[in-house]
């Protein structure tokens, strides 16, 4: 899986896995997923996130300085994924 | 089929809930974890064939956790329950109190626990269910003299219980503590029979407390229906204030 049908993917499971009462499709591929300007998450949801791109992509985040750069965005998240396959 | 880990395997308390979960649940196999000593862990496996198994796990060693969570998830499939019931007290004075005997119950009390935790949330993060029992004491609020270490200990058993619920609130994932005061396990072994009379003295129920006691409240708290309950303290005593 890759370019946009990942991209879907990956907004639906941000959306299933952290509970948000959002449509995926709301989610812009380079918007920020955390910070002011994101989608209103915290420490908790980064872990679950974190846990969840492991459970569906096979994508290992060893710590949280790599978690930091890689869940920027849902297109980082997908750069990481394809850059790993 | 619930696949259940309980620290402490071989002694009374722990066999106690190992049993009530055998009993109840037709459809759950309990991990015994055990040390040196697993005479009793090892008849109450072979009383339970096939439904309950000794683990070897030195709870205050993050490998050993390693190991044992991937050894279970890899037979079982799934980790559903974690009871951190391992511990022990070494009781002195403070003043009189060798430091070892201080380290030694913070880490097989309080250490243990947080290994133990860390060594099992991915995995039920994953699941995205879990269910964490930790077994304080009544201690941990209303220390006897001679426990410094062991109600620091538990204490801190408690406020790890209370934070971690918080960080695990939205992964399906609860978790609990229980405080039993007096039970009659070998943890009483070394009490005489005008210490026996005086504790019980001080207990509205005037008995001390049964392991099953303690057990059907853990049992509870690990079942599915147990789901909104997280980060509670739950006493068992008899009634003590």
């Amino acid at each position: 899986m890759q370019g946009a049908e990942l991209r879907k993917k990956i907004k639906e499971v941000i959306v299933d896995e952290l509970m948000l009462e959002i449509e995926p499709s709301e989610i812009g591929d380079k918007a920020p997923i955390f910070g002011g300007d994101g989608l209103g998450l915290d420490s908790v949801d980064a872990l679950q996130l974190v846990v969840a791109l492991e459970k569906h992509f096979g994508l290992k985040i060893g710590n949280s300085t790599a978690a930091k750069g890689i869940l920027e965005s849902v297109e980082t998240i997908a750069s990481e994924i394809e850059k790993a396959a | 089929m619930r696949s259940i880990l309980i620290t402490g395997g071989n002694g009374g308390l722990g066999l106690g809930i190992a049993r009530f979960f055998l009993t109840r649940d037709p459809d759950c196999k309990v991990w015994l974890g055990v040390r040196k000593n697993r005479d009793a862990a090892e008849q109450c496996a072979s009383e339970f064939d096939g439904r309950c198994a000794l683990i070897d796990l030195e709870v205050t060693s993050p490998e050993a956790w390693s190991a044992a969570i991937e050894k279970i998830t890899t037979e079982s499939g799934r980790l559903d329950v974690l009871v951190n019931n391992a511990g022990m007290h070494s009781d002195h004075l403070l003043a009189m109190m060798p430091a070892e005997s201080w380290h030694g119950v913070i880490s097989s009390n309080l250490d243990s626990v947080f290994h133990g935790c860390k060594a099992v949330t991915t995995t039920m993060m994953r699941q995205r269910f879990g269910r964490i029992i930790n077994i304080a004491s009544l201690s941990a609020i209303m220390p006897p003299l001679g426990q410094t270490n062991y109600a620091a200990a538990k204490a801190g058993v408690v406020a790890l219980t209370r934070t971690l619920a918080k960080e695990t609130a939205r992964s399906g994932i609860t978790v609990n503590v229980v405080l039993p005061g007096y039970v009659e396990t070998e943890a009483l072994g070394d009490m005489d029979e005008d210490a026996r009379k005086q504790a019980k003295a001080g207990i509205p129920m005037r008995r001390f407390g049964k392991p099953e006691e303690v057990a059907a409240a853990v049992h509870f708290l690990a079942s599915a229906e147990a789901s909104y309950i997280t980060g509670a303290s739950l006493k068992i005593d008899g009634g003590i204030f």
